[in-house]
């Protein structure tokens, strides 16, 4: 049976870092990452970004890391395999091949996968989700010809696709079972400003409606929609949010809830396992509450104190988790825990009318997290703030005037 | 040339000379940001730019630049050869 010192499951930026800040901490220890996908590290982030998909770069900026990086760092790359269980006591893992890997400090760093339509024609030719690199060449193909997409959902994936959508020239038209974009982490002011770009730029809005049924012979050639609408189109593409699989965690004997739990450390209920990126519902010092983050630089930070760990460097997760994105000219950050609960006072800047509008969420006297439509600036400095745990009863003036430099708070 | 910006440091004990942001590849990830704040700041554009160019050692210079999901980061030793991304 191979033994590695330290195995990883999960090839993309949580796991790639963690084998990274092992081997900058122990030169000679084993390292292997086993990963589901047949790709070296690759960037996930790119797939839905216009200048790469559109083919304004070559294919090949897709690639993080490239083979010679994992000789140079002596790292084992065990590509296609699926990991179906472990055994946390006699600290061997399964793979669904049958076979087995024994480890001495094991990572599961695995990721969500994307949530699937349960619609009747669901499964025809032309009906994507986006989540991997095959799943981003799979549209890229597809919409080579067509001439009208639906994209569902109101958030990341469904703003991004539409964006791509009509730059590449098709009919767009986006599926909504909410009253507005982004509905309820953004308030309907700062939908607006989306919405009013995307509909400026030729993209049709049905709000509180949802695809019934996918029509189409082999081939999707159009939606019904719940109040009977059809429209023809020859691509849809569904961004409805992601999954975690973890039956084979929970069997393993490891806690889950949403996500597999861990503590501020990356440290799961296991000897010996840790948890880093999407798949970790981790507690969070800094909102002091279980979050479970899907973006890029949470995963990167998560991989690098999981990967420390594992080297006995134990260090805290402290971090104001970010995400930031762009289309039809608008740019959009969420800082921290941006959901409106019930005891969070919140203080916009700015109006949907001069088109820039942030809104500061704030509980027990602190900021807990951030919207920001148009205004990305501020966003370095609100997580200090989020960071310095500022308390800011006596600065909601400052906060909610949109020409005040929130940077003078920091001094 | 690509639409680049570019910012010269000036640290004796460092062997990068240069870091340069491809304005073209950024997309405002704010990986660099996460790494380094003290390095990067978003401007209005969503593309970050260097405010602290001194502000780093080079090995958490080099995790900034290694971070980013589009290679918008670029690092120029001071001879003027890239040294990331090779």
């Amino acid at each position: 049976m191979p033994n590695f010192k330290y195995l990883i499951i999960g090839g993309g930026v949580a796991g790639v870092t963690a084998a990274e800040t092992i081997r900058m901490n122990d030169a000679t220890g084993t390292i292997a990452i086993v990963s589901d996908e047949p790709y070296l590290l690759y960037s996930r982030v790119m797939l839905s970004k216009p200048y790469f998909f559109l083919g304004k770069v070559p294919f090949d900026q897709v690639w993080l890391k490239g083979e010679q990086w994992y000789k140079d760092k002596n790292i084992t790359f065990l590509g296609g395999k699926t990991a179906s269980g472990f055994d946390a006591e006699a600290k061997k893992l399964k793979l669904n091949d049958g076979s087995e890997i024994s480890y001495e400090k094991l990572l599961i760093a695995t990721g969500t996968s994307t949530r699937k339509a349960k619609v009747p024609g669901a499964d025809k030719k032309g009906v994507h989700y986006l989540r991997s690199l095959e799943d981003g060449k799979g549209i890229m193909e597809d919409i080579k010809g067509a001439k009208n997409a639906v994209t569902v959902g109101g958030g990341f994936i469904g703003f991004e696709m539409a964006d791509l959508m009509q730059l590449a020239g098709l009919k767009t038209t986006v599926v909504l079972r909410e009253p507005y974009f982004w509905d309820p982490i953004l308030d309907e002011a700062s939908g607006s400003i989306l919405e009013n770009a995307m509909k400026k730029a030729g993209v049709e809005i049905l709000h509180n409606n949802e695809i019934v049924e996918i029509t189409g012979d082999d081939h999707v050639d159009g939606v019904v929609l719940k109040n009977g609408t059809k429209l023809p189109c020859e691509v849809v593409i569904y961004g409805i949010g992601t999954v975690s699989q973890l039956d084979w965690v929970k069997s393993s004997g490891v806690m889950v809830n949403r996500g597999i739990v861990a503590n501020e450390f990356m440290e799961t209920s296991a000897k010996d396992v840790w948890t880093a990126g999407d798949i970790t519902e981790y507690k969070d010092l800094l909102l002091e509450e279980n979050v479970q983050m899907g973006n890029w630089v949470s995963a990167h930070e998560q991989g690098r104190i999981a990967g420390l760990g594992m080297i006995g460097k134990r260090e805290a997760f402290k971090f104001v988790s970010f995400y930031t994105t762009q289309g039809f000219g608008v740019t959009i950050a969420f800082v921290g825990d941006a959901s409106p609960c019930p005891d969070r006072t919140i203080i916009s800047r700015g109006s949907a009318e001069s088109g820039s509008l942030g809104r500061i969420l704030i509980a027990h006297d602190e900021i807990e997290g951030a919207t920001l439509i148009n205004r990305t600036q501020e966003m370095g400095t609100i997580s200090k703030l989020i960071e310095k745990n500022m308390k800011v009863a006596d600065k909601m003036k400052e906060l909610g005037d949109e020409n005040f430099d929130l940077k003078k708070l920091l001094v | 040339m690509a639409n680049t910006k570019e910012y010269i440091r000036n640290r004796a004990d460092s062997n990068i000379g240069k870091i340069v942001i491809d304005r073209d590849l950024c997309i405002g990830a704010a990986s660099c940001i996460a790494v380094s704040g003290v390095t990067y700041e978003l401007d209005g554009e969503n593309k970050a730019v260097v405010t602290g160019a001194d502000a780093v050692d080079d090995a958490t210079l080099q995790m900034s630049a290694e971070s980013c999901p589009t290679k918008a980061v670029l690092l120029f030793d001071k001879a003027g050869k890239q040294v990331f991304p090779k």
